[in-house]
């Protein structure tokens, strides 16, 4: 018993040794190998994340000293939630199943700072997630990358995101946790501009090499914050460990002190530490208004859209208020919290029903699935939030995947240009040609909508319970955003697998349109993905029908629960039979809307379009927030550049320089003056003489010591002017 | 005196002497009429004697020695040099020193690699550049203020020489040479003038403390008396006086304090600035920044990876050395001020980078390092200032400050070299017309990379480290200024990602497919090391920052309380 909990760095070890064999050695001229290296030390990975979980399931602790004890009582500390901030659910820190950290760096005198692992039940879950997720999509890049020149990179890369993820889910103290989200910022730079030199006809559509600056700079945004609020812990806690122990940052003392401490501006110090943490959520889960990166992040390979921009780094985001919710319950940021979520789930899936990208549908239904775990957290649905994030990753990874596998298979007619082969009017009907690829999409998009029985349904339903208890607005708010969800999805669906294949004569481009391969895909029809891509996409829909029973909620089967050690969600039968309706309506209404769309050719407006045009192209153009962006911080940006740069030039150097010259000036004065006296009174400088002479003899100490130091220096000169003059 | 332990075998001389012995056999190879690949080849195998010899201190220094208030000054070697100014020859190294003596040594030779393309002149090059490294370590180990100010000047000259005889040429100006030339004599004479305040204030403290009855020069007991710790006048005598009190009795004396008032605080303000200036010049604080755009982009490569990895850390070494120590009460008042302009760098530096795109890389480079000195000059600022941040938040503000400059030292040094090699190919800075660097020659890019993501303080790369324990040490003491100043990782970064984006990403042009792309032996040599140390220390950074933590703490002790009663 144990030995996975002991040898858990394992788990992110094995990805990270992934990326260094292939990054520095001669493997990477192999494609395959790469490849394949990657994908089975994932499958190790998994294996190991597994086995904890399993250990950890099975009550297993391993104290300090190596004793390892099953089914121990544990103590439970819980901070005193305010009396209605939140869904009347206590969120409770348990001692986790194993810690092992070793001397880091000092901090100051002699209070060592540490880094090491944790294990507990939320970190176990998300280890198998991510694992298993990880693997689906590594399999899947195999197929999907098969063809690309540069794919022993981007498995290398993978690798790192994948064990840096892994990492800061273990993450023993909160800067650790914060090195290994950066490097998955790093990572997520790296694979949005994959293809850095792609160029679109048209100069004003974002370029994956311009979509990877924008999405590390905006949630960078969010770091510095995340940053500056760790700082803030560590200051008044000592240590950013995570625990309840004295020193670490959820000990009860600390956490009655923060509450209670009044800051300048008026808040708490907990309020101001956990909105500064929270602003490291909103820029890394893409919560508005730090939002605008995620959508252009699609410009990446789609198995890197699965991976990192839907299932694992921006649910990190939701991870991080979860992990660190003791600090969030004893401040006044929840409501901030409920609301940021509420309103981004609402208006990222007005804005997925504009869009006509399959890839930005999804990214934006992402950003509202997000949303809707960072209000179930806002309102105190902490289990509810995790059981989210857990079925959301699952099926979010399996529609991203099939879009994968529906553009690959587009692009056997219609070219490898994807605003073509990613644009849903040119499809149409492909459930013929791709009958995997759709029935595993259906899994993925039932679960996504909400239907009932699906993962998806049994987790939104649980925050909506939730919600319905603790904030009646944040859960009309989430039902119209449910309800959305069901009809943007329904029209893709419609749009893509059913009515006929239209990819034989697609959109006409407003630019030219720049052939990155010339031979001639149109007499094709698209194709079935080969079973490396098809594997992945059964096991994720399996996950996407099944994975709601782990929290049924029904009494008896709230494992999850359970397994967190946290209260269970209740059953709400009014609000599920709501639920219910919400998808089936919403699935409905998309049915009426689009069951004619674009029969005719691609060329078709959209039915909403036709509808209401105003306000189709506002959803289109995605609020204008990226214009307001633009015609703001942009330009403000450049501005200031250029004015710190005129004003070094013409303000500081200038007088630099003119000091210099005022200095010369004088000397040239002065010389004039001595010239004078030189020539007119002798008398002085005998004087001037006699002075020089005085000093001269009070130097001279007879010292040997000294002359030797003369000489030396002297010699040094000889010798630098000799070099300099000799050439 | 337990806080001085004293050297069996003199490493330290050896060290200082060991790159003059380098001059000295540059010289020889003159006199024999050798090749200048061997010389050049010879230069790089020497400089890696003071590095070895530098990682014997470190390998015989022990961090954690502490004795009578201050970290234990290792290795200490004194000897009465001129008696009746009280000048000893006197070095030492401790936990402040030491990260810095490392640093030198270790970028020479680093230095040396990338000077092979060095034509004109090379005996003369080679021998200012080791006399460049004497005279850093020198200024780094002096702990007498009469060689530790020949030192500081001394510095100046061979990089004078360096820049104004071997930086770059601009073809298209009429006169090729006279960017070099500006830039070299505003380098030279801005720091020279910077520093007479202070070569004044040190004879001034020598008058002072002789009136005292303990005339001296000396940098440690100055530190000491500065600090309130004991010192003795002779074998228990201890002088009950702190600095401050034998300045403003001097004063007293002079009769000056009847006409400027009777503050003791006002004099030792007036010491804190004119000590302040000289260092803030080197350090590029804002406003005293200007000259160091034009000094580092005008440089030959080896001379920019020398003056932005080492020489502008003598800046903030002094003020760790000599400005918080001498005058604490005065660094505790001034703290929000000097804290201040360091914010105002930080800033500007990053818009300023921001507004090189597209021009010249060097200058980019360069303006970045303003900014990350801003971080450094806001640590020394926050380790200062009165308030209620403990002694745990300053020492950590402190030890920051040093792993930030060698981290910096690492990644810019790195930066500069690689932007050597670049324009050595390109033929020129101006990065502009570059594209699509990345398919032609990945190797590059990817150690630039690297750099560039160390530098804009990626976690896992050392950068993180020293940004991240500065703020933390900030944010105890100056909060507002910790938040403000993120505006300049944020912006920096954008500049860097561009200029890396514009240099490596998008389609290959023509003047990006050169032919000869690929990095040799040497210059793989060169940056390998940067790059892996860079790596190292920012996954386990204890191995320096354990060098400075308990003289760090044992310095921040004093601004726990209010310095001076006053």
């Amino acid at each position: 018993m144990g030995w996975f909990l002991q040898n858990a760095w394992l788990i992110p070890l094995l990805p990270l040794i992934g990326f260094a064999v292939i990054t520095l050695t001669p493997i990477q001229r192999n494609k395959n190998a790469s490849a394949w290296l990657a994908t089975l030390l994932m499958v190790a990975a998994t294996v190991i994340a597994l086995g904890t979980a399993i250990e950890v399931a099975s009550g297993v602790k391993i104290a300090a000293d190596g004793t390892v004890a099953a089914h121990t009582e544990e103590k439970a500390y819980a901070a005193e939630p305010a009396a209605d901030k939140g869904a009347g659910h206590k969120f409770e820190w348990h001692d986790p199943n194993i810690v092992r950290t070793i001397r880091w760096a000092p901090a100051g005198g002699d209070v060592p700072f540490t880094m090491g692992y944790i294990i507990d039940p939320a970190v176990a879950a998300m280890l198998v997630m991510v694992t298993i997720t990880a693997t689906c999509i590594h399999l899947f890049s195999v197929g999907y990358m098969a063809h690309d020149p540069r794919q022993a990179r981007f498995f290398s890369f993978i690798s790192l995101f994948t064990a840096a993820m892994l990492a800061m889910v273990m993450a023993s103290n909160l800067l650790l946790f914060f090195m290994a989200w950066e490097i998955m910022g790093l990572c997520s730079y790296l694979l949005i501009g994959f293809w850095y030199d792609k160029n679109y006809a048209d100069p004003n559509q974002i370029t994956p090499r311009q979509a990877a600056i924008k999405a590390f700079i905006t949630t960078r945004i969010g770091d510095v914050l995340f940053m500056i609020g760790l700082a803030w812990l560590w200051t008044e806690a000592g240590t950013l460990e995570l625990g309840t122990g004295p020193g670490q940052v959820f000990n009860p003392e600390l956490l009655e002190r923060l509450a209670t401490t009044t800051t300048g501006i008026g808040i708490s110090a907990a309020t101001g530490i956990a909105l500064l943490i929270f602003s490291g959520t909103i820029g890394k889960s893409a919560q508005f208004p730090l939002h605008v990166w995620l959508p252009d992040a699609m410009e990446g390979p789609t198995p890197v859209s699965a991976l990192i921009h839907a299932a694992t780094m921006v649910s990190a985001g939701v991870f991080l208020t979860a992990r660190t919710f003791p600090i969030f319950q004893v401040s006044d940021a929840l409501p901030i919290v409920a609301t940021i979520g509420a309103f981004t789930a609402l208006f990222a899936a007005l804005i997925a029903v504009g869009q006509f990208d399959i890839k930005r549908i999804l990214a934006y239904s992402t950003l509202s699935q997000l949303g809707f775990m960072v209000a179930a957290l806002g309102i105190g649905g902490w289990v509810a939030a995790l059981f989210h994030l857990l079925t959301h990753a699952f099926f979010k990874a399996l529609l991203f995947l099939g879009s994968g596998s529906v553009i690959h298979g587009m692009e056997a007619t219609v070219g490898h240009d994807s605003n073509t082969a990613q644009d849903i009017r040119n499809m149409g009907g492909l459930r013929r040609f791709m009958p995997v690829t759709f029935l595993t999409y259906m899994a993925g998009f039932l679960a996504l909508a909400g239907f009932p029985g699906f993962a998806g349904f049994w987790s939104k339903d649980e925050i909506l319970a939730d919600a319905f208890r603790a904030n009646t607005l944040v859960w009309v708010t989430l039902s119209l955003a449910s309800l959305l969800t069901a009809f943007y999805m329904t029209r893709q669906i419609m749009v893509v697998f059913f009515g006929t294949f239209r990819g034989h004569h697609p959109r006409q481009q407003p630019y030219a349109f720049i052939s990155h391969d010339n031979h001639h895909h149109e007499a094709h029809d698209p194709h079935e993905s080969p079973w490396t891509m098809t594997v992945p996409l059964v096991i994720l829909a399996l996950f996407a029908v099944f994975a709601g029973v782990v929290n049924l909620p029904f009494d008896g089967f709230h494992h999850l629960a359970d397994f967190f050690g946290q209260e269970a969600g209740k059953l709400n039968l009014l609000v599920m039979g709501i639920s219910s309706a919400i998808a089936i309506g919403g699935i409905f209404l998309g049915w009426l809307v689009y069951r004619n769309a674009f029969t005719a050719s691609a060329e078709e407006a959209d039915p909403l379009e036709q509808m209401m045009p105003g306000i189709f192209t506002v959803l289109n153009r995605k609020f204008y927030v990226d214009e307001l962006y633009a015609a703001t911080f942009g330009i403000a940006a450049a501005a200031l550049a250029r004015i710190w740069t005129w004003f070094d030039e013409h303000v500081i150097d200038r007088i630099v320089i003119e000091t210099g010259r005022f200095t010369q000036f004088l000397g040239q004065v002065n010389f004039i003056i001595d010239d004078a006296m030189l020539n007119d009174g002798a008398d002085l400088m005998a004087t001037g003489t006699q002075v020089a002479g005085d000093r001269t003899r009070r130097a001279t100490t007879g010292k040997v010591q000294d002359y030797v130091a003369l000489a030396f220096a002297g010699a040094v000169v000889l010798g630098v002017l000799y070099l300099y003059l000799v050439r | 005196m337990a806080y001085l332990a004293y050297a069996s075998t003199p490493w330290l001389t050896l060290l200082i002497l060991s790159p003059l012995v380098g001059l000295a056999l540059t010289g020889l190879a003159g006199a024999l009429r050798l090749d200048d690949r061997t010389v050049k080849i010879g230069a790089t195998a020497w400089s890696t004697i003071p590095l070895a010899l530098a990682i014997v201190v470190w390998a015989g220094f022990n961090p954690n020695a502490t004795a009578d208030g201050q970290g234990v000054v290792q290795f200490v070697e004194k000897v009465p040099w001129v008696q009746a100014i009280r000048v000893d020859y006197f070095v030492g190294v401790d936990g402040i020193s030491m990260p810095l003596v490392i640093l030198t040594a270790a970028m020479t030779p680093v230095a040396m690699l990338a000077s092979f393309n060095i034509t004109e002149r090379v005996k003369l090059y080679t021998a200012l550049m080791f006399l460049l490294e004497a005279a850093m370590l020198g200024y780094f180990l002096a702990l007498n203020f009469f060689f530790f100010f020949i030192f500081w000047e001394f510095s100046l000259v061979p990089a004078y020489f360096l820049i104004q005889g071997w930086g770059r040429r601009h073809a298209a100006d009429a006169d090729p040479e006279r960017r070099r030339r500006d830039a070299a004599l505003k380098f030279f004479v801005y720091t020279m003038a910077g520093s007479i305040g202070m070569l004044l204030l040190f004879q001034f403290f020598y008058v002072a403390t002789a009136a005292a009855g303990i005339p001296t020069f000396d940098l440690i007991t100055l530190a000491r008396l500065g600090q309130g710790l004991t010192v003795e006048r002779a074998p228990l005598d201890p002088v009950d006086l702190t600095l401050r009190e034998i300045i403003f009795n001097y004063v007293e004396q002079l009769g000056i304090a009847d006409v400027l008032g009777r503050y003791p605080l006002l004099y030792t303000s007036i010491a804190f600035w004119a000590i302040f200036i000289a260092f803030a010049i080197k350090l590029g604080i804002w406003p005293f920044h200007t000259w160091l755009p034009d000094a580092y982009s005008e440089a030959p490569p080896a001379a920019s990876i020398l003056l932005a990895a080492v020489m502008s850390k003598m800046g903030a070494y002094g003020m760790l050395r000599l400005m918080l120590p001498l005058v604490p009460d005065a660094a505790q008042y001034f703290g929000p001020a000097i804290g201040a302009l360091a914010l105002i760098g930080v800033v500007a530096g990053a818009f300023g980078a921001l507004g090189q795109l597209g021009g010249d890389l060097k200058r980019l480079i360069a303006y970045t390092s303003v900014n990350h000195m801003g971080y450094v000059g806001l640590a020394v600022a926050a380790a200062a200032t009165v308030g209620a941040a403990d002694v745990a938040a300053r020492a950590t503000a402190i030890n920051g400050a040093l792993f930030q400059m060698v981290a910096h030292g690492l990644s810019t040094g790195a930066l500069f070299l690689l932007a050597g090699m670049l324009a050595e190919r390109t033929g020129s800075d101006e990065m502009g017309s570059l594209a699509g660097l990345r398919t032609t020659m990945p190797v590059f890019a990817g150690a630039m990379g690297v750099a560039t993501f160390g530098n804009l303080g990626l976690p896992g790369l050392a950068g993180f480290v020293g940004e991240f324990f500065i703020f933390r040490g900030v944010w105890a003491s100056l909060p507002l200024f910790a938040l403000l100043a993120t505006i300049g990782l944020i912006v920096t970064a954008l500049a860097l990602l561009r200029m890396y984006g514009q240099i490596f990403h998008g389609k290959t042009n023509e003047r990006s497919a050169m032919p000869d792309v690929r990095i040799v032996g040497r210059e793989f040599l060169a940056v390998a090391p940067l790059l892996i140390a860079l790596v190292i220390l920012g996954v386990y950074p204890a191995p320096i920052m354990d060098l400075s933590n308990q003289t760090a703490t044992a310095l921040a002790e004093v601004f726990t309380r209010v310095a001076g009663g006053a």
